[in-house]
């Protein structure tokens, strides 16, 4: 069978049959006893999952013993000059000819809580891999602190980096193995004293409130479990940068709020955090500063104060009964422009709009930025004109400003849309 | 020697996540251990005991040394195949298919976790082998005399070639594990590749040209295995038979020194390719 005759084997063809027969019956025995042990494992598993409740994470004193703070307060840190901790230049991912990631420059600093936003696709996780190292960057580069307080070009190879912490898109682990298994290996991969070990996986489950689920196998877990544990295996050394993808992906609102709280926690004792979502509403509360990302370009960065503050502007809708034809289009803006000349924007940040009056089409309707200073005043100016002077151009049906209302969840739609209808636009120019 | 007792510990801290690894791999696969394990201890049983034991009269090989070789086919044939190929499959592949790897890459150095890895699994799969030749030795005293001098130490020369063949084979393993997309395929083209490629194009060698000799072939270099046990080593190490005007030639088994250096060959070469694509290999 196996090549060449052996020679002198004492092997007959007789006996072969038989021998085989026999081991075919062995492998079905053994089979069947493994799906036997299989079977009342899992019964005994969803028994379990029956029995646990969820309680909620435990007071904030339970939270706070999980780090060592890192000396410095955050109010102290963010007047020091040089604490970048991690810094992006232009950093740029193709994935094939798909551009995930377009020239990506940024500064995270010590303390400081980052917010990474963008919609699904954006290209947050391609970031996060690639700080991780999991990808390579196709262009540009990235740096992180070390020890010594000085920045380190992550691609070379470089020792005694300051300690990070990653929870990588929905986190992934040995399935035969137990939690314990799992994040005893975690801590001591990352060279956390091996004494502690023990003591700092049962405090951080108990936080986590997966203590009863200890010595069960990874496979047992939900997906919300699994999701804790992955965030459990991200701080488990203490580091003091927290890079966290969709840390609330997968699990309750309750254990939503207690992602927020340890992340607050984090802040106060200041270590630096990084976060991405696609929902604002979950990070905007704990975050200082928010990168917006769509299409692999940031559209802004900026505290969640000045965002507002810049979007605020004064956008003012202008809806239209009927569309406008694509060839008067260009003579009406030109002409809207000249008429409005005073009454605009005339330092529109070009995140918000590069022009100040903007026609879309799929609203029908226009969208002119004007000057603030004296608001209710240039509004009524800008009506009136609009209502008389283009009477024959087109007829107003509503004037709006934006509500302030639900201001950032907006600032984060509008954001995006516009992004949109401007590339649409351009796209639509092309062609 | 400051210097020196600094160099040590440097170096036990470089190789500390190799041992951690090593380890929580143990914990990882001791399953597949033991399920190679009561198979082996079955089919040794089965085939060298409870056979000979029933029908002895028949069946009993007449010397020593065909019995061993005899109860070591199975070994050579199927299970250092099967174990290699189970336990080594997902070592790589596995990490990126279940995204497992998403969590490990960021805490340790790809070479260091893929050596801890291999050593692991080979560790296991040393296991199986050890036991397999150890009850075969065993049960052989039922039925000869002691062994002879010459026959343990060649026994003994045979184990450490069904040791290297299984790393020969699980380097080989490892490297296909390296790009391959997922599991289940590496296990399958990895079979077929060792257990019906190398056996059918040793056919094809065989009928077109005889006269070489088919060293690439690790089913070819396995004969070592069971050969070495041959108190007559065969010399020359292929037999013909000529059929009208033409000469087919089998050939035997390698010589030693060529057996060893391509089980070296393909062990390094193997492993080596195996780290350096890992190393390279993204999402
Ligand atoms: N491995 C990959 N191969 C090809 N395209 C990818 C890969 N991973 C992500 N992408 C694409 O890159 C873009 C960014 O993805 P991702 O970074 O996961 O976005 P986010 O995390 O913001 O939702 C998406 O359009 C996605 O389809
Ligand atoms: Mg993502």
């Amino acid at each position: 069978m196996m090549g060449p005759v052996k020679p002198g084997g004492g092997f007959q063809g007789q006996n072969f049959l038989l021998i085989f027969l026999i081991i075919v019956i062995i492998i079905v025995v053994i089979i069947i006893v493994y799906f036997v042990i299989k079977k009342r494992k899992k019964k005994k598993g969803q028994e379990k999952l029956r029995e646990h409740a969820y309680k909620g994470i435990k007071s904030r004193e339970d939270i706070k013993s999980i780090y060592t703070p890192t000396g410095t307060s955050t109010s102290e840190n963010k007047n020091e000059k040089n604490d970048t901790m991690i810094k992006l230049e232009n950093l740029t991912k193709y994935y094939g000819k798909y551009l995930a990631v377009d020239n990506v420059s940024f500064e995270v600093h010590s303390g400081e809580v980052i917010g990474l936003v963008g919609p699904n696709g954006a290209g947050k996780t391609t970031i996060i891999k690639m700080i991780a190292k999991l990808l390579r960057p196709s262009s540009g580069r990235i740096w992180v602190r070390d020890n010594q307080g000085e920045l380190k070009d992550l691609n070379k190879k470089s020792r005694n980096l300051v300690k990070l912490g990653f929870l990588i898109d929905i986190p992934a682990f040995y399935k035969d193995m137990t939690a314990y298994q799992i994040l005893k290996y975690s801590a001591l991969l990352q060279r956390y004293p091996r004494e502690k070990i023990n003591d700092r996986i049962d405090e951080l489950l108990k936080i986590f409130d997966l203590i009863d689920w200890k010595h069960e196998k990874v496979k047992t877990f939900s997906k919300g479990m699994t999701q804790k544990l992955g965030m459990i295996q991200s701080i488990i050394h203490d580091p003091e940068i927290i890079i966290l993808d969709e840390p609330q992906t997968g699990l309750d609102p309750l254990a939503r709020i207690d992602i927020r709280r340890i992340i607050k926690e984090f802040h106060r004792n200041g270590k630096t955090i990084f976060v991405a979502s696609h929902m604002l509403a979950e990070i905007s509360e704990v975050c200082e500063k928010i990168a917006l990302i769509n299409f692999g370009v940031i559209i802004a960065f900026d505290t969640i104060d000045n965002l507002e503050r810049g979007l605020r502007t004064s956008g003012l809708n202008c809806k239209l009964l009927d569309p406008i034809s694509p060839d008067q289009l260009g003579s009406i803006i030109k002409k809207l422009t000249e008429r409005l000349e005073p009454y605009l924007d005339k330092d529109l940040d070009v995140l918000v709009s590069k022009i100040p009056i903007k026609y879309i089409p799929q609203k029908r309707s226009f969208k002119i930025f004007y000057d603030t200073t004296d608001s209710k005043q240039t509004r009524a100016e800008i009506l009136k004109i609009l209502v008389k002077e283009f009477e024959s151009d087109f007829t107003v049906v509503s004037f709006s400003k934006p509500k302030k209302s639900s201001q950032l969840e907006q600032i984060y739609s509008r954001l995006i849309a516009e992004d949109k209808v401007e590339i649409e636009l351009s796209k639509g120019g092309v062609n | 020697m400051e210097k020196f007792e600094d160099g040590l510990k440097f170096a036990y801290l470089e190789v500390k996540p190799v041992i951690h690894t090593f380890v929580f791999e143990l914990k990882k696969q001791w399953k597949k251990f033991v399920g190679f394990l009561v198979i082996s201890v079955l089919i040794v049983v089965l085939q060298s005991f409870i056979l000979y034991a029933l029908f002895s009269d028949s069946l009993l090989p007449t010397t020593h040394s065909d019995y061993l070789s005899g109860g070591l086919i199975f070994l050579t044939s199927f299970i250092i195949l099967f174990a290699s190929c189970f336990f080594f499959a997902g070592i790589i592949c596995a990490e990126f298919s279940d995204k497992t790897g998403y969590i490990l890459f960021p805490k340790i150095n790809k070479y260091k976790l893929i050596i801890g890895k291999y050593l692991g699994n080979l560790f296991l799969e040393a296991g199986v082998i050890a036991i397999f030749y150890f009850l075969v030795g065993f049960l052989s005293y039922f039925f000869y005399d002691q062994f002879s001098g010459t026959l343990l130490i060649r026994y003994f020369i045979s184990f450490v070639f069904a040791f290297l063949y299984m790393i020969a084979m699980s380097s080989f393993v490892t490297f296909f594990s390296s790009f391959m997309r997922s599991v289940n395929v590496t296990i399958v083209s990895t079979i077929l590749i060792l257990f019906i490629g190398f056996n059918i194009s040793q056919m094809f060698l065989m009928m077109l040209a005889p006269e070489i000799e088919p060293i690439y072939s690790l089913s070819y270099i396995s004969t070592l295995i069971t050969s070495i046990l041959l108190i007559e080593f065969p010399d020359p190490n292929y037999s013909e038979i000529s059929l009208q005007n033409f000469t087919f030639r089998t050939w035997l088994t390698p010589t030693i020194e060529m057996g060893l250096l391509v089980l070296f060959l393909y062990i390094t070469i193997g492993f080596i390719l195996a780290a350096y694509l890992f190393k390279r290999r993204q999402l």
